[in-house]
């Protein structure tokens, strides 16, 4: 809360229901494991800090959506409005993963104008031996539609991190190069607080905030 | 008639702070009646017994008066159901509506929705706003001292106990003009936040608007950055938008001032936010915005005595949302910790969605339980303190009133998030959860009693939070600890303002559930 970001990326989680989206961001903001975890209802938020470069970070606002399909209306609303997505499946769920590319047409409708940049993410890889998606497959899916691919467990703490930081670190590359570009009406990513410097993309160090002040 | 513009808005605000004035200050009064030997000599607690006689004649002679909290418009402007009759309705609110009294229900958190009333009522009543409204502001500013951690040197401060000290004795004097009303109330509210123990403010929650109210005012006048905010709001604007605008600017000059860090832990928007109050309290705005369209086209559709019908019952609906009635009985206090939890869980199940409110009640629990340890600890020290002094610097367990005060905030803040959040998880399951055998009229009435309870919660809590201040800081200068103790009740009254806007916000989500219901019930006969 005292860091100053440089960033405000919103990232949606989405995926089918039990896949484990709120576990994973759970393990990601709070470091734990939910023993229990109740379905989301509609929709969840959570945010941390992200510190990509030293010096340098961004804050997530991560939208945790329901899977079950009675929420789809709610959750569809806010892909709009969000600059990347997680996009899970449990590799020890092949039908989990055979929705991969209705979750993303469905993306596709709404996120219009704008777009996400999203990561496919086999999750549960802690349950290697019930594994029904092979990693092969999987990357080629992801492949196919752009997408890196990362397998994650929420409840071994694997990858998680590296799940979130890599996607903030793609897309903060994307606004570096203005391929991303911060829009009034779009809260996909917001600039932060770097007093009296209008920054663009470029090098903003953190003594500068210090003799401001 | 839903286009208003600014300047009556701030004028009703500020003709508030006159006539609320007029009302709460005496029941500020009578709490002094309470703490009896309170700063005064043996020959005191005479005149304060005859003082709360008279103010509690007064009260009773004001009891025609809307109660302050009260929602301001029972027929919302939102209302779709109706809007075909708006004019007439106006016309006959302004008709209702000469007494200038009878608006102070306004405020100031319902920005959002507004818009009907106040035009009503501004166009009544803009001429009591009489002369020295300024002098009440300039007095507003120095008196309440709170508004922003940003200003408030101490030079203010001293000043502003002479004030306070000053516009007292103007009150006892029996100085009744509305300028001396004014400041007695100001001052009242500093008396009494002086004072010590359980009964700070027996006013309750009527206090803790009133503060907030004031201090709106205030900051809306001080404060450049919130000035902006209020320029800039129409009838569009959203109680989420005022809060984020506001938490924005914080961050921003939080960020430009690094050297305020203690500030920055005690601000309530950022924490708000921190708890994923504006999310959820955004998430549960658009939820009430698509069931208001959605509200408006079904009804449209319908005609002869379906309509009338279902008018019948969304006017019942109406009612449940608008007796919202919040008493603040000492009785009710006096109940036990564990009330709470039952009380609103008792009520939540009563609303069968398939959730609990545990994110709330665990959150409640470890406040009041951390309460709990500083007042006890510091209740031993003062047993032994005498014997061990000087106190030992490096016992961590020490709470010093910055951290009560920060507690304070951060606990309020979280309190109130995860309250919006609840409402919110509660909209989506009655828009989007299984189908439940529960009327909407049943689900409304539980969702206004826990409104009620939740806030009475907010106001109990800040009541123990200026205890412990009180007991704590006991050596504290009064101008130290005045204004965190001001600090508290401002931000449990913004509280209870949010919970109660969010809880505005389920109306045309349950509006929705009726009409739904109804239309499945015709379709199937």
């Amino acid at each position: 809360m005292e860091a100053i970001w440089l960033y405000q990326f919103r990232l949606i989680v989405i995926g089918d229901s039990t896949v484990g989206k709120s576990c994973l961001i759970r393990r990601f903001t709070e470091g734990r494991f939910p023993q229990v975890s109740d379905p989301t209802v509609g929709v969840d938020f959570f945010s941390r800090l992200v510190e990509i470069e030293p010096g340098k970070r961004i804050k997530l606002q991560i939208w945790d959506t329901a899977g079950q399909e009675r929420f789809r209306s709610i959750t569809r609303a806010y892909y709009r409005n969000s600059v990347g997505g997680l996009l899970l499946f449990d590799i020890t769920n092949r039908r989990s993963f055979q929705n991969v590319h209705e979750w993303l047409e469905e993306t596709k409708v709404h996120v219009q104008p704008y777009q996400i940049v999203f990561v496919l993410v086999g999750h549960k890889c802690d349950l290697d031996t019930q594994r029904q998606v092979t990693r092969h497959e999987a990357e080629k899916v992801a492949a196919g539609y752009g997408m890196k691919y990362i397998e994650t467990s929420a409840r071994d703490a694997i990858n998680v991190e590296k799940a979130f930081t890599d996607l903030t670190r793609e897309i903060y590359e994307l606004v570096k190069r203005g391929e991303i570009t911060i829009q009034e009406g779009w809260e996909g990513v917001k600039s932060g607080f770097v007093p009296n410097v209008v920054h663009s993309s470029e090098e903003v160090v953190k003594s500068d905030r210090r003799c401001l002040c | 008639m839903k286009m208003f513009n600014f300047c009556s808005c701030d004028i009703i605000l500020l003709r508030d702070i006159i006539i609320m004035s007029e009302n709460d200050g005496v029941k500020n009064m009578a709490t002094v009646k309470e703490i009896p030997s309170f700063d005064s000599g043996s020959s005191q607690p005479k005149k304060q017994l005859h003082l709360a006689e008279h103010s509690a004649k007064q009260e009773s002679e004001s009891e025609h008066i809307a109660p302050t909290r009260k929602r301001p418009e029972p027929k919302s402007p939102s209302e779709p159901v109706t809007s075909e009759v708006l004019p007439d309705e106006g016309l006959k609110a302004i008709g209702k509506d000469p007494v200038p009294t009878e608006v102070t229900q306004t405020g100031w958190g319902y920005w959002g929705n507004w818009g009907k009333s106040l035009l009503s009522s501004a166009s009544a009543t803009v001429a009591t706003v009489g002369q020295g409204i300024s002098n009440v502001i300039e007095k507003a500013e120095t008196s309440l001292g709170i508004p922003s951690p940003t200003e408030i040197s101490s030079e203010a401060q001293n000043t502003e106990e002479t004030n306070v000290k000053a516009s007292s004795t103007h009150k006892e004097d029996g100085n009744t003009s509305p300028m001396g009303t004014a400041l007695g109330v100001f001052s009242t509210i500093s008396t009494a936040v002086q004072s010590t123990g359980k009964s700070v403010i027996s006013g309750g929650l009527d206090a803790l608007e009133f503060i907030g109210k004031k201090t709106m005012d205030v900051i809306a006048e001080g404060d450049p950055g919130f000035k902006k905010t209020k320029g800039l709001m129409n009838r569009n604007s959203t109680l989420s938008q005022v809060l984020r605008e506001a938490k924005d600017k914080e961050e921003l000059r939080t960020a430009n001032e690094v050297t305020m860090a203690t500030d920055k832990k005690a601000h309530y928007g950022l924490l708000f936010d921190e708890f994923q109050g504006l999310s959820h309290l955004e998430a549960l705005e658009m939820l009430s915005r698509e069931s208001e369209i959605k509200v408006k086209s079904l009804t449209n559709s319908l005609s002869g005595e379906e309509l009338v019908n279902l008018k019948l019952e969304l006017e019942q609906l109406r009612e449940a949302f608008s007796l919202a009635e919040i008493c603040d009985e000492e009785e009710d206090e006096k109940k036990e910790d564990e009330d709470f939890t039952s009380e609103i869980t008792e009520l939540f199940s009563q609303l069968r969605v398939s959730t609990r409110p545990d994110k709330l009640t665990k959150a409640r629990n470890t406040v009041h339980e951390w309460i709990r340890m500083s007042s006890s600890k510091s209740l031993i020290e003062e047993e032994e303190g005498k014997q061990i002094e000087p106190e030992n610097p490096e016992q961590e367990d020490k709470k010093t009133i910055e951290d009560i005060h920060a507690f304070a905030i951060q606990s309020l803040a979280e309190l109130t998030a995860y309250s919006i959040e609840m409402f919110h998880k509660t909209a989506a399951l009655i828009l989007h959860g299984k189908k439940q055998e529960i009327t909407a009229l049943k689900r409304s009435k539980a969702l206004s009693q826990m409104t009620v309870l939740l806030c009475k919660e907010l106001s109990s809590v800040s009541k123990e939070f200026a205890t412990c201040l009180t007991t704590v800081g006991v050596k504290e200068k009064a101008d130290v600890l005045n204004p965190l103790i001001t600090g508290v009740f401002l931000e449990a009254s913004n509280s209870a303002s949010y919970v109660q806007d969010a809880f505005q916000l389920l109306l045309p989500v349950l509006e929705i559930s009726l009409i739904q219901s109804q239309i499945e019930s015709s379709q199937s006969q």
